[in-house]
């Protein structure tokens, strides 16, 4: 069943893209559409099923790897959530996305939705880095859509190239819990001795926040916009960005004992929050607003596993995953009906109220009010906070009190009524049925999900999931409400002045991150891409000195041999020289007598041979330091070919050599 | 079996000389045939193949008994699976059509010879005959690129050829230190790895061992020895770079593990550290000088130097786990060396098969001068996609099984070293996804307009590699299975 889970869409979503583009732009929407949603169906069935019978799976690659899933406890739940968000988020883009690109888009979709089933399922690291993987690949496909535009492509990679970075961390952490255990199941990484754990902590963190778009990495989430809406309704709720958290929420128990790590989590998930907050406050962009907050939410299930409590952080994820899917497929509908991601020209209340009303559960719900589900779970957050101390305690309401301001400022402006302005485009088209059908199917969840203020809810939570659950005090609730109220006023005092809450010089600094963007280009990439330039030039200029300066050697040496030769042997050589001309003569001739003066040459050769022997023994010592001037002469002639670049002569030479030494080692 | 995989090549190298006068499609045909054989005939011997750790179907005759040289061919679970990538690659270079200038027969005579020669230094268990087979390897390849090449081809020829000649003359040196201090004399390979003979030997076996790593550095290529790598490369035909980069630089790698590991088992785990080093600084210069290469065919090569950087971590490392006794890691290491080897053979092959099919069309390497191709071009976009997410390590595809393996086992004796070399990983990452961005997706400029995507012989070429890069990468044990065998026997 776990198979199936992962399979069907990861296989199925990889063939229905060549399928797809089969089908004749009239019907691709219904047939794509439907071929889509029944693949994540089944995966949900399927991960229903194994999430009930605690299913297990082991693939053995060697003696020494195998991936091992597992669907028991929050990974039952999450790969249970996954599907589901990724089924209605679908059916959304089956409808709202450009028809020409519906193959592509809905296979990979679907393939995404199944690497992401393979994070939630896995049960080693070896599997999670695989799926890990698989879902940046996807993304960096989905975000790139618009393959034909160098900016989309370029934000794609920049998103793919900054995840990237915390892959490094999840290698790691599985090479030294191998190192130490041999092993890379979930359940060794308790048997890791410190300080090898350090660093498994170490790993699995830096995954976990470049992939949840924590600070410093929160930057490439706006890139991510470049995708369409759909993509990234998919990819703030239930794919990429959760699976950070989610690892998180799973290994993070693991290191207890590691005593930096809680305190670090939290401050990493803390300060995102906050930071995140702001940033959303500064935008103008319905998708840009929807992002930062992502980076926020995700900040708080952070601060939530630092300080003990992944149930609730386990909790907030789905709840997030419901509310945050939404929001992205309401904003997308407003895009369309308004041509524009400038929130300030919508209020589009009067024209589209079940949207609005539909909406305004999820900004109601990202806005933490009660008795939503999210309120719930964002109180377990701020309860382990204030349990944690008052510091984090006060960071914690005040990261629920921007929330609350920003989700409640974008549904104002987005999805509130003003008589004064008339609708910026009417001639745009009215949202489609199904896309309606889905913002409230999706609205009813979020309220459904209220039931977790029932008596009872906590400890299915705690028994879902594993660990407890710290029931918070009465006055964080009423605080927490108050706050709500207060962020509501805010938002309805901002939206009077034009929407604006920040200065601008504030909202500029918000709209990079503080400084995060650039400190990125200007600490990473600018270096990076410089000494990639250098180290080419250093290459070409000094590396490749030390043969070239041989060659040139190699070839002065060949220069001066000829002159050497010249000079001191070419006298003899000459004597020989000619000797040998007058015999090639001599049997040039002899050969011209053709067959008749066979007899003739042979009588003619064997006096020429007596001849040179003669000479041979007249000279003596002489002949034989002319036979070895004779050779160094011909030595001289290769080399100079050589420089012609008659290599295989130089060949024969160096393999005559080796010949000779090699005789003389075997002689000693 | 195994000496018809080296025969049959080689006198189908003799026999394309005849088909002068024959078309360059069928003389392809037939070339592709004769390539093809050696595959077939090594897949069956796969199918025989046991894994028992030693070598096995061993064919031999005397050749020269005075000397201790015999011809003796064998294989082990490396080089099994190396001699079928390389006869994989083999015939899909020689069925990847390129300009043969009209001297086709001459072309495939070579590409025949050199398949033959390829084969024979993984299938031979005779030093001597390995080190005839190595340096025939490189008049194959010289007159590849000298005569078909373009650009400045002849000097890229010349300073391949010395510059490697070079290497191996150093490494003969090396081979003869070994064979001397036999008793009985030998060039016996198992005989070598079963008595390690320069083992306590001092000096002598220092030098012997860097001797074979300069030799053999030079081949693999390791920084700084890789300058020759990407000038033969840039103007080699694509056939010949994807061979180059495919089979010949494994020669190297083989080498490392079967001669410096095997049979100077001492020494490398001594220098295990040093080359390590030398293994990282590959790994992440190479990435970088790639990074920074504005030339599609210079980037490619200097990533062979990246990757060839991970294979030798891999071996240092299964060295000094050898020598610590630590087995897993010493199997998953050399494990993982061995599917590098394997798994970059197959892309880095694919990388500059679809390098030479761009060439064809465009006459230009510059990056700079496409974009947008995959408008024109989807399945060349969708080839160089698969590619280039094999290349930088993409799990799912198979150059990930061979780089977590390597870092994993790396991890175990060089945490440090591993932790730098990951850093490699992330601006492959960036490299290649710069060299989609820029060349396949955004704007098609106008004078692509007619750009015709790849043809059918070419899709077939490039599917089939990338088939197996995503077989390896899925479900790898039929692969990990003999190539552990082998590893996890090394070191005694």
């Amino acid at each position: 069943m776990i198979a199936a889970a992962i399979l069907l869409p990861l296989v199925g979503g990889a063939l229905l893209w060549p399928l797809g583009i089969r089908v004749t732009p009239p019907r691709r929407r219904g047939v794509l559409g439907a071929g889509a949603i029944s693949l994540l169906a089944a995966s949900l069935a399927a991960a229903v099923v194994a999430a009930v019978s605690d299913g297990r799976l082991d693939v053995v690659w060697s003696s020494q790897l195998s991936l091992t899933f597992a669907a028991d406890g929050v990974a039952g739940v999450v790969a249970a959530l996954v599907p589901a968000v990724a089924v209605v988020v679908v059916a959304y883009a089956s409808v709202h996305e450009d028809v020409r690109g519906l193959p592509r888009l809905l296979g990979l979709m679907v393939a995404f939705t199944g690497a992401m089933q393979m994070v939630v399922l896995a049960a080693d690291l070896l599997a999670l880095t695989i799926g890990w993987e698989l879902v940046a690949a996807c993304s960096w496909a989905l975000i790139g859509s618009a393959w034909s535009s160098s900016d989309a492509v370029g934000k794609a990679a920049h998103a793919f190239n900054a995840t990237r970075v915390g892959s490094i961390g999840l290698i790691l952490a599985a090479g030294v819990t191998f190192a130490s255990t041999g092993s890379f199941a979930y359940d060794a990484i308790g048997d890791v001795p410190r300080p090898m754990l350090d660093a498994v902590a170490a790993g699995v963190l830096l995954a976990a926040m470049s992939k949840s778009a924590q600070l410093p990495f929160s930057p490439w989430l706006f890139s991510a916009m470049a995708g369409p809406t759909s993509v990234s309704a998919l990819l703030h709720s239930a794919t990429m960005v959760a699976a950070g958290a989610y690892a998180l929420i799973v290994l993070g128990p693991s290191f207890s004992t590691v005593g930096w790590f809680g305190p670090v989590v939290t401050a990493v998930g803390l300060a995102t929050a906050l930071v995140g907050g702001v940033v959303a406050l500064g935008e103008v962009r319905g998708k840009r607003i929807l992002a930062a907050s992502t980076a926020a939410q995700y900040g708080l299930m952070f601060a939530a596993v630092g300080m003990g409590a992944p149930a609730a952080a386990a909790a907030h994820l789905v709840a997030h995953a419901l509310l945050k899917s939404q929001l992205f497929l309401a904003v997308g509908v407003g895009m369309s009906a308004t041509g524009t991601g400038d929130v300030h020209r919508w209020h589009l209340g009067s024209r589209m109220p079940t949207v609005a009303v539909a909406a305004a559960v999820g900004a109601l719900a990202l806005a933490a009010a009660p008795p939503l589900g999210a309120a719930w779970t964002k109180e377990q957050i701020v309860a382990a906070a204030v349990t944690a101390g008052p510091v984090p305690g006060i960071l914690a309401f005040l990261a629920g009190l921007l929330s609350a301001v920003y989700a409640l400022r974008l549904h104002l402006l987005a999805f509130g009524r003003d008589r004064t302005r008339p609708a910026p485009d009417p001639d745009r088209p009215d949202p489609h049925r199904v896309e309606v059908a889905v913002i409230v199917l999706l609205a009813v969840a979020s309220a459904a999900l209220g039931v977790l203020w029932l008596p009872g809810a906590r400890e299915v939570v705690e028994g879902l999931v594993g660990g407890t659950i710290d029931a918070g005090h009465p006055w964080e609730l009423v605080l927490a409400v108050v706050l709500v109220l207060l962020g509501a006023a805010v938002a309805v005092w901002a939206v009077r002045r034009e929407g604006d809450v920040l200065p601008h010089r504030l909202a500029d600094a918000a709209a990079g991150w503080f400084g995060a963007t650039t400190a990125a280009q200007r600490l990473v990439v600018t270096p990076v891409l410089a000494s990639a330039a250098v180290a080419a030039r250093f290459d070409d200029a000094v590396l490749d000195l030390p043969p070239r300066f041989v060659a040139r050697a190699a070839g002065g040496l060949t220069s001066v041999l000829p002159r050497f030769d010249d000079r001191v042997v070419d006298g003899a050589v000459r004597t020989v020289a000619a000797a040998a001309r007058a015999a090639s003569r001599g049997v040039t001739r002899t050969l011209e007598l053709g067959v008749d003066g066979i007899v003739a040459a042979i009588a003619a050769a064997t006096t020429w041979i007596g001849d040179i022997s003669r000479r041979g023994d007249d000279r003596g010592v002489d002949g034989a330091v002319e036979a070895i001037a004779e050779r160094i002469g011909a030595a001289g002639t290769q080399a100079r070919r050589l420089q012609t670049g008659l290599a295989h002569h130089y060949y024969v030479i160096a393999v005559i050599g080796l010949v000779v030494l090699f005789g003389v080692l075997l002689d000693t | 079996m195994l000496t018809a995989s080296i025969l049959v090549p080689l006198l189908g190298a003799v026999a394309m000389l005849t088909l002068r006068r024959t078309s360059e499609p069928t003389q392809r045909g037939v070339a592709t045939g004769i390539a093809a054989v050696p595959l077939l005939l090594l897949i069956v011997v796969w199918t025989q193949f046991d894994g028992n750790g030693g070598f096995e179907l061993i064919e031999q005759a005397p050749w020269i008994p005075s000397l201790g040289v015999t011809y003796k061919l064998g294989v082990d679970g490396m080089s099994l699976v190396l001699a079928v990538m390389s006869a994989l690659i083999f015939a899909a270079s020689t069925a990847y059509p390129t300009d043969l200038r009209g001297r086709g027969h001459e072309y495939y005579a070579w590409m025949l010879f050199l398949e033959a020669v390829s084969l024979g230094v993984f299938l031979a268990l005779d030093l001597f005959l390995f080190y005839v087979f190595f340096d025939l390897s490189l008049v194959g390849m010289y007159f590849l690129i000298g005569v078909w090449g373009h650009g400045n081809a002849r000097r890229a020829a010349l300073k391949f050829f010395i510059y490697t000649l070079a290497g191996s003359l150093v490494m003969l040196l090396a081979i003869l230190a070994l064979y001397l201090a036999t008793d009985p004399r030998t060039f016996d390979i198992p005989t070598l790895i079963a008595s390690q003979p320069l083992a306590g030997s001092g000096l002598l076996g220092v030098l012997a061992f860097w001797g074979f790593a300069i030799g053999l550095g030079v081949k693999t290529p390791l920084v700084p020895v890789h300058t020759w790598l990407p000038p033969a490369h840039v103007d080699a035909p694509a056939p010949a770079s994807a061979i180059l980069a495919g089979v010949l630089l494994k020669l190297g790698t083989y080498g490392f593990i079967r001669i410096m590991l095997q049979m100077m088992g001492e020494q490398y785990q001594r220098f295990a550290f040093p080359l390590a080093v030398i293994a990282v600084v590959s790994i992440v210069y190479g990435a970088l000088v790639a990074l920074g290469q504005p030339n599609l065919k210079r980037r490619i090569a200097y990533t062979s130097v990246n990757h060839m950087g991970y294979t030798i971590l891999g071996v240092s490392a299964g060295a000094a786990a050898i020598g610590l006794g630590d087995r897993d890691a010493q199997t998953l290491a050399l494990t993982g060396a061995v599917v590098e080897m394997v798994a970059h053979g197959l892309i880095t092959g694919a990388l500059f098969l679809i390098s030479g099919s761009i060439w064809q069309r465009g006459q230009s390497y510059e990056i700079a001068d496409y974009g947008g191709l995959a408008a024109r071009a989807p399945r060349m976009t969708a080839a160089t996609v698969v590619a280039a997410f094999a290349s930088l390590g993409l799990p799912g595809l198979a150059g990930f099984i061979a780089e977590f393996q390597i870092f994993v086992g790396t991890f175990a004796v060089y945490p440090w070293l591993a932790g730098i070399g990951l850093l490699g990983v992330v601006i492959t990452a960036a490299l290649f996804l710069q060299v989609l961005q820029r060349m396949f997706l955004g704007d098609l400029p106008e004078r692509w307009g007619d750009w015709t995507d790849v043809g059918r012989v070419e899709t077939a070429s490039l599917a089939v590699l990338l088939a197996l890069v995503i077989v390896i990468g899925v479900y790898p044990r039929w692969l990990l299975g003999p190539i552990e065998s082998a590893t996890r026997a090394m070191g005694g």
